[in-house]
């Protein structure tokens, strides 16, 4: 029987507890001895070691039969799989886009925007990328083997994460108040890296004591702005209020920006920037600060407009959603 | 040899998800584990223990099953009976499983 003992031990030392380990060694060992039993009285003769490795050896090693007893076979199940899926695009779409538009602002605060600088950037891009997604893809599959393991069968469905696809919204004419998800999510993944910029996340020392003046209205306007597109995401259509509140944050976007603009040094050079400007330089820092000037003014006047349309967007559904009252 | 592995995993697919129609129907009477066993090799449906035991856990875990541990002869054992979940959809398996033999016999007819 010693040998039945320590076999079922070590299959015990390849289940976890939470698997019932310790039901799992009984059940085992009563099946085995049953089993040795048997064989004992075919044989006409008391169970011997000889039969007891025969028994054994039958029954598959250690490894097999724990595997057996195993119910997560997979990392991450059939069951979470469709919305592992749909996340890990979600973040490394994010992130791609997030990086790529860290990367464009570097290139555009550039001064001057020196070959190597250029090629500095685009390499601490790339690599960047990789690595980012790498940690992201390792924190996700860590995340949903956690998940797989720990949620309860119960309350989860494999449908609740899928689209239920229905040929007939094909025939059926989009609802007049429905929102763009796909534009709300790309709004959101931007004014989230928007604050990350502005709240000096990416350690970009470009922005002077003026413009932290702004920061705390830039973040309030931003964190509005996330806040409406999570709630329109979920509401799925606008109504008069989500509306209002979208003409409001607009309206305060574009007197911010109008503010900033009538505001001279928004930006600074970095100090190490200006220490290699050459004095044979023909620019000169007076230049540069021109420049920042000038980029910033470019900044804030496509903010006005793009603000302004979205502005005029929410204006017009507000006054077609009264008339078709 | 590509062949025959593929044969082998049809045949394992078919037959698993006859076993849990075959040992929720044999367990109208509680049965330990290796008893139940030999009842469904008695009647011809070999089962590899490695396949029925954690199959009977399972059966217990979404409710079908209930198990109860019991001293007999000084070795415990542990007794699987069908739980009145169970019962309520052993009739409703039962009646897929004649849908399933009439196509397909006419199927493969």
């Amino acid at each position: 029987m010693k040998l039945i003992d320590r076999y079922v031990s070590e299959v015990g030392k390849r289940l976890l507890a939470l698997q019932g380990r310790e039901d799992i060694e009984k059940e085992l060992r009563s099946t085995l001895e049953d089993m040795l039993e048997e064989r004992a009285e075919k044989a006409g003769k008391p169970a011997d070691e000889a039969m007891e490795i025969e028994l054994l050896k039958e029954y598959g090693s250690p490894d097999e039969v724990a595997t057996t007893y195993n119910p997560h076979p997979y990392l991450i199940g059939p069951r979470l799989f469709p919305i592992f899926l749909k996340i890990l695009k979600l973040v490394f779409f994010g992130v791609t886009i997030g990086l790529t538009v860290v990367m464009i602002i570097q290139l555009a605060t550039q001064t001057p925007l020196m070959g190597s600088a250029v090629t500095e950037i685009v390499g601490g891009w790339i690599t960047k990328i990789f690595s980012t997604l790498v940690a992201a893809f390792g924190y996700i599959v860590l995340t949903f083997a956690i998940l797989e393991r720990t949620v309860p069968d119960l309350g989860i469905n494999k449908e609740d994460f899928e689209d239920k696809w229905d040929p007939a919204s094909l025939a059926k004419e989009p609802h007049p108040d429905a929102v763009k998800r796909i534009d709300l999510i790309f709004e959101i993944v931007f004014t989230f890296i928007g604050l990350a910029i502005i709240n000096g996340i990416f350690n970009i020392p470009i922005f002077s004591d003026i413009f932290r003046q702004f920061v705390p209205w830039i973040n309030t306007v931003f964190i509005i702005e996330i806040l409406l597109d999570i709630y329109l995401l979920r509401k799925a259509v606008w109504d008069t209020i989500t509306r209002i509140v979208k003409i409001v944050m607009e309206t305060g976007t574009i007197v911010l920006a109008v503010i900033m603009l009538r505001t001279p040094n928004l930006l600074t050079v970095p100090n190490e920037v200006l220490e290699n400007i050459p004095d044979t330089s023909s620019i000169g820092v007076e230049g540069f600060l021109r420049i920042s000037n000038l980029s910033v003014a470019i900044v804030l006047i496509f903010v006005i407009v793009v603000a302004s349309v979205e502005l005029i967007k929410a204006g017009i559904g507000l006054i077609k959603s009264y008339r078709r009252k | 040899m590509a062949n025959t592995e593929s044969l082998e995993n049809v045949v394992l697919e078919l037959r698993r998800g006859v076993i849990v129609l075959a040992a929720l129907s044999q367990l109208s009477a509680e049965q330990y584990g290796y008893s139940l066993l030999k009842q469904l090799s008695d009647q011809g449906l070999e089962v590899d223990q490695g396949t029925l035991y954690p199959l009977l856990r399972r059966l217990e875990g979404q409710g079908l099953l209930e198990s109860v541990w019991k001293l007999e002869e000084a070795r415990p054992r542990r007794y699987y009976i069908i739980s009145a979940e169970g019962k309520k959809i052993l009739p409703k398996l039962k009646k897929e499983w004649a849908d399933i033999v009439s196509v397909m016999k006419k199927m493969l007819a």
